[in-house]
Order: C-alpha cells, then sequence, then structure tokens
C-alpha cells in the first residue's frame, strides 16, 4: 500500500480533497435518494413540485407499488420472473463454461495454425454462399451444413504442417475477449434475422427463453474467461502437481481441487455477469416481443407510453435497481479482499 | 507450467463452439447481408447491390451526424470520467476522511440499468418538477430545456454517462495504485519532491499501462452507447443525440431495412477497430519508453 500521494498537502488541502469526495459522493447518492423517495409518493405529491422528506414534504404511500404488483402497468410479475431466470441461468451456464474454458487456457497449451483458422472461416462463408446461392438451400439450413464442414476441415487442417504463423493460448485468449470489442448490434442485427428464419423452419428462438439465454452466454463469455483466468492462475500449483504424481486425472483436479480454492472468484464473476445479463437492453429489445421480455425494456416501456407518471416510473426502476443495490454490497465486501486487483494485470 | 492432455479439448470446446455460433455464424450471415438490397416492410426480395448500401450510408447526413454526435459523447464522457475517477482513486487511496463511507457508494452506478439509470434522470433533469432546476432557480436561472435542446441533451447523456462510469474508473485506478511500490516514493521524499512533482513524476507514468487500459475499455465501451440515449431523448430533438447505434435500431426495426442496416453496422464495426488500432498505435511509444 502507498498512501501517500496526499501526504505533502497542507492540512487545509487535505480538507479541500475531503470536501471534493464528499461533492461526488452526494452526487453519486442522490439521484439514487431521488427515485426512492419518488416511488413512495402520490400523484400530487409529485405534480406539486420537488419534494424532498418523507413525512415531512409529502406523505408516503405504497400505491405504486401496489400498482405494480397487479400488473396495471405491464406484466410486471412475469417480466420480473423472466429475468430472474433468465439471468441465472445465462449466468451460471457462461460461468461454468467460461470458467472451464479459462481454465484450460492457464494451464494447458494450445496450438492453433493461423492458416487453420483461415480456411475455417473461408470455407464457412463460401460454403454459405454455394449452398445458399447455387444449391438453393434456405440460408439457416445454408448456414449449419457450412460451419461443421468449415470446422472439420479446419481441425483436420490444424494437424498438417501449414505454413504461417502458429498462436498460442494467449492469441486464443485474445480472439475470446476480443468478441466484447464488437458493437453489440451488429451481432444483435443478425442474430435476429437468424433467429426469425430459424423460426420459420419450425424452431422458435425469438422471444423463448433458450434463444435469449444462448445469446447472453456467448455475451458473457469474454468477461468469465478473462476474470477467471487470473483467478486460475492464482491457484498455486504445487497443489495440482502433488495431485498429478497420484494419476489423479485431469478433470478431477478441476472439479476437486481447483474449482472449490477459487470459489471466490467463481462466485464474483457470477455476479458480475448476472449484472450484465440483468441490465442487458439491446439484445432483450431484438430477441424478446411479449413472452420473455425482460426487465430493462419493460422500465423502458413506462417512459414512452405514460409520459410524467413519475411514482410509477420510479417504483418500477426502483424494482430493477435494488437486486443490483444488493449485489453492490455484497462485491464491496469481497472488492476489500483485494478481489479485482488480480482483474487489471 | 503446461500440461498436455487430451481432456483440454473437453474444456474449451463448449466455450469455442458457443461463441462460433452465437457471434461468427450471425456475422458471415449480415455480412454477406451487407451487400444485397434487402427489405421486409415493404418486402422486396434479396438483390445483390454489391457495395451500394456502403455508397448510399456514405453519403448520408444523418449516418454522419449518428458518427460525429457518438464521438463527442465518448471523448467528453471518457475524459471527464477518467479525469474524476483518478482524482477520487487518489484521494481514496491516501486514506481521505470518509473513505469507508465512500467505498460503499463507489460500485453503485456501474451496477444498475442504464434504462431505469437514464428514467431516474429523466426525472431529475425535468424542467417544471425536478429538482436540479429548483436548485438552479436559487441561483437565478429559470427552466433551463434539459432534453429538449440538442446542446443541453446531449450535455445530459454525457452527464448521465459521466455518472455512471466514473466509478469504474475509479475501481481500475485505485487497484493499480496498491501495486505501487513504497520505497520509490520514500526516496522521492528525502529529495523534498513536492506532492504535485511525486504525482507527475511518479504516480501518473507508472500508472500509464492501466490508464491506457481503462481508457480503452471505456472509449470502445461509450461508442455501444444506446440504452440511455434511448429513454432519455430517443435521438431527439430531432436527430440531435441519435447514436450509432440508436441509427441502426432505427433503420432496422422501424423500417426492416436489412441490407442497409447490416451495411451501417459493419461500417461501426470498422469505425470502432479503427479508432482501437489508432489508440494502441498513438500510445505504443509511450508505453515502450517507460518499461
Amino acid at each position: 500500500m502507498s498512501g501517500r500521494s496526499l501526504t505533502g498537502l497542507s492540512p487545509w488541502g487535505r480538507r479541500l480533497v475531503a470536501a471534493g469526495c464528499l461533492v461526488w459522493c452526494l452526487i453519486t447518492v442522490f439521484p439514487l435518494y431521488w427515485v426512492v423517495v419518488t416511488a413512495f409518493k402520490t400523484p400530487p405529491g409529485v405534480v406539486g413540485g420537488p419534494t424532498y422528506l418523507p413525512f415531512i414534504d409529502f406523505t408516503p404511500t405504497l400505491q405504486p407499488f401496489i400498482d405494480l404488483v397487479q400488473g396495471i402497468r405491464g406484466e410486471f410479475f412475469r417480466t420480473f420472473l423472466n429475468s430472474t431466470i433468465v439471468g441465472i441461468s445465462a449466468a451460471a451456464i457462461a460461468t461454468a463454461i467460461g470458467a472451464m474454458a479459462a481454465y484450460a487456457l492457464v494451464r494447458f497449451e494450445f496450438k492453433v495454425r493461423f492458416g487453420a483458422g483461415l480456411i475455417f472461416f473461408l470455407l464457412a462463408l463460401g460454403g454459405y454462399l454455394l449452398f445458399n446461392n447455387t444449391l438453393g438451400f434456405t440460408r439457416p439450413q445454408a448456414l449449419l451444413l457450412a460451419f461443421p464442414i468449415a470446422l472439420v476441415a479446419a481441425i483436420v487442417a490444424n494437424r498438417l504442417s501449414l505454413p504461417g504463423p502458429i498462436l498460442g493460448n494467449e492469441d486464443i485468449l485474445f480472439w475470446f475477449v476480443s468478441q466484447r470489442m464488437f458493437p453489440p448490434i451488429v451481432t444483435a442485427f443478425a442474430l435476429y434475422l437468424l433467429y426469425s428464419e430459424i423460426g420459420r423452419l419450425g424452431f422458435q428462438l425469438i422471444d423463448s427463453y433458450v434463444g435469449l439465454t444462448l445469446c447472453y452466454v456467448a455475451f458473457s463469455l469474454p468477461i468469465v474467461v478473462w476474470l477467471m483466468r487470473d483467478f486460475f492462475e492464482a491457484v498455486p500449483i504445487e497443489v495440482e502437481e502433488a495431485a498429478m504424481v497420484d494419476n489423479v486425472p485431469s478433470w478431477r483436479i478441476f472439479l476437486g481441487i481447483v474449482v472449490p480454492m477459487s470459489m471466490n472468484g467463481l462466485l464474483a464473476t457470477f455476479m458480475i455477469t448476472l449484472a450484465f445479463v440483468w441490465n442487458e437492453f439491446l439484445f432483450a429489445l431484438f430477441l424478446t416481443n411479449s413472452r420473455w421480455q425482460t426487465l430493462p425494456i419493460l422500465v423502458a416501456g413506462q417512459n414512452s407510453q405514460r409520459g410524467d407518471e413519475w411514482w410509477a416510473t420510479s417504483a418500477a426502476a426502483l424494482v430493477a435497481i435494488v437486486p443490483m443495490m444488493i449485489m453492490a454490497g455484497l462485491l464491496s465486501r469481497m472488492m476489500r479482499s483485494g478481489l479485482l486487483l488480480g482483474a487489471i494485470k | 507450467m503446461m500440461r498436455n492432455d487430451p481432456i483440454k479439448h473437453v474444456f474449451i470446446w463448449p466455450a469455442v463452439l458457443v461463441v462460433l455460433a452465437i457471434s461468427i455464424f450471425p456475422l458471415i450471415y449480415s455480412f454477406t447481408t451487407s451487400f444485397l438490397s434487402y427489405r421486409l416492410i415493404p418486402p422486396i426480395p434479396p438483390r445483390v447491390v454489391w457495395f451500394g448500401n456502403y455508397l448510399s450510408l456514405l453519403q448520408e447526413p444523418r449516418f454522419w451526424n449518428a458518427i460525429f454526435t457518438t464521438t463527442l459523447i465518448a471523448f467528453i464522457a471518457v475524459g471527464l470520467q477518467y479525469t474524476i475517477g483518478f482524482g477520487v482513486a487518489l484521494a481514496l487511496n491516501a486514506r481521505v476522511p470518509g473513505e469507508r463511507l465512500f467505498r460503499v457508494a463507489l460500485l453503485l452506478p456501474m451496477l444498475l440499468a442504464p434504462v431505469a439509470v437514464a428514467l431516474v434522470a429523466r426525472m431529475i433533469f425535468n424542467p417544471t418538477m425536478g429538482p436540479l432546476n429548483q436548485l438552479l432557480a436559487k441561483f437565478g436561472l429559470v427552466n433551463l430545456p434539459f432534453l429538449t435542446n440538442g446542446h443541453w441533451a446531449l450535455a445530459c447523456i454525457i452527464a448521465v454517462e459521466v455518472w455512471q462510469w466514473t466509478p469504474f474508473v475509479v475501481l481500475m485506478m485505485l487497484a493499480g495504485l496498491q501495486t505501487l511500490p513504497e520505497d520509490v516514493y520514500e526516496a522521492a521524499e528525502l529529495e523534498n519532491a513536492s506532492a504535485w512533482q511525486q504525482f507527475w513524476g511518479i504516480t501518473f507514468p507508472m500508472l500509464l499501462p492501466i490508464s491506457a487500459a481503462v481508457v480503452f475499455i471505456r472509449l470502445i465501451e461509450s461508442y455501444k452507447i444506446m440504452d440511455t440515449v434511448f429513454v432519455m431523448t430517443g435521438g431527439g430533438p430531432g436527430v440531435d443525440t441519435e447514436t450509432l447505434t440508436l441509427f441502426a435500431y432505427q433503420e432496422g426495426f422501424k423500417k426492416f431495412n436489412l441490407g442497409y442496416t447490416s451495411a451501417l453496422s459493419f461500417l461501426f464495426l470498422i469505425a470502432i477497430t479503427i479508432i482501437g488500432v489508432t489508440y494502441l498505435a498513438l500510445l505504443r511509444p509511450h508505453l515502450e519508453k517507460r518499461r
């Protein structure tokens, strides 16, 4: 710890800095306070101008929440349930398979030939165009045919001694993380097209649990792999080596030793992923319409339908926010134990 | 130590397959669509136009406006986030009084749904019933058109971005500050270096790699901004606050102009890549000098 940057300051300087922090803290907290008090106001309490203190400025009421639960402003309960189900399952699946991939990248050696990757891409694109344009398959059929062929060809090509650079673990990691750099609109819109065409073949993915969860798993994987890699690197290698001497298979080393030892990291990663999925707006906007609508879409809808009913708007916003406030409390406790130190290396 | 065990494939393939299926599938799909003229409403059968979509986009003033708006929001917001965030991190690291209370409030904004944050912002910026205007009225300013005037609306969106994402900068910079070696500061103190000199001479250069990463992440993320704008202004008044993602959404979901939207999203991808590569290239000499 180097707590030195302020030691050179005079007492007055220190006070000034502390005041600055306090101001920023107030700016951070005030909007949250505002949404909490507004959610308990009656319509007259809002329209009459800003009021700040319950029981003094205005009489608090639970009416906005009662309206919300009764579903007067959209199917609130169901939407909340949707968000919870999709959020928890997507975060759990993403954490599980992302952690596996991160572990593999930390402990095993991978070699991918650049040529093999190129072959995959060219075959996938070319095969798709061939099946779709020349042979007259529908677009999803063409994709579903072209991809396995490209994948198998790439795996075979990887065994041959192709010229060109060989990519290692770091490059694979970069490939994972770079998925986050994409503007999501590229994926979201294309996913909408793909899902709707697959839907025409009889397998509904738009506005379905599978479609939405799958999309969120893929969307969260880069973060999971990035975070979990650091946690696994922190696990002492000696324990694993001792187990290997005893001929314990790798999957049992992973499940029996590594996972329990990095439980904190897994939990934190799960919570961060859950927060991302819970708040996600764009994919939900594209991929759902009624049955599997999530909370952010409902909250955004409060705005356009009922312009100035702030008490209702606040109540909805509050319900969307509260689970994440609890999460922030839990995470900030974990943060103190140097949790996020690893993530920036 | 690296092992080599066939089971490694079992570990890595599920994740690779999901990413291939959900990210690369659609990418190829929309890449081919971007060369088609293809509309759902009114239905026009797909027709190959090669670079037609791209060319008409590049001639579209609304597209350039969206690029300009997004760039403006991203650069100003990230600049402010970095400045405020670094300052707060320094103060917290120096054990400013009340540091504990502050740490709890620290994580909150970045975990909240941007949609909900934008709704709250709408209330606070409301000209007649919002608390902000009441506060300003005390200083003699009355009813500023926060969300109905183009410039003000842009400023409000930037303010909300700064509010929500400065904590991220604080968090990362704080973690970085805690890795700095103590002895360098002790040496500097022996030479009577002032706090300011210590900051410019030691702290700032040593944190340059982390700063670069933080700014990079925030810049890329800011370019994707959509939820906040969607709820706060819907891109209005007119198209004054329309960002790239919102423009794509309007074209894709209001007009169902599929080829055009695909081309737009690819131009967006190219723009992000150019910004990213330029940024890294500009920064590289500075980072390597310090090593």
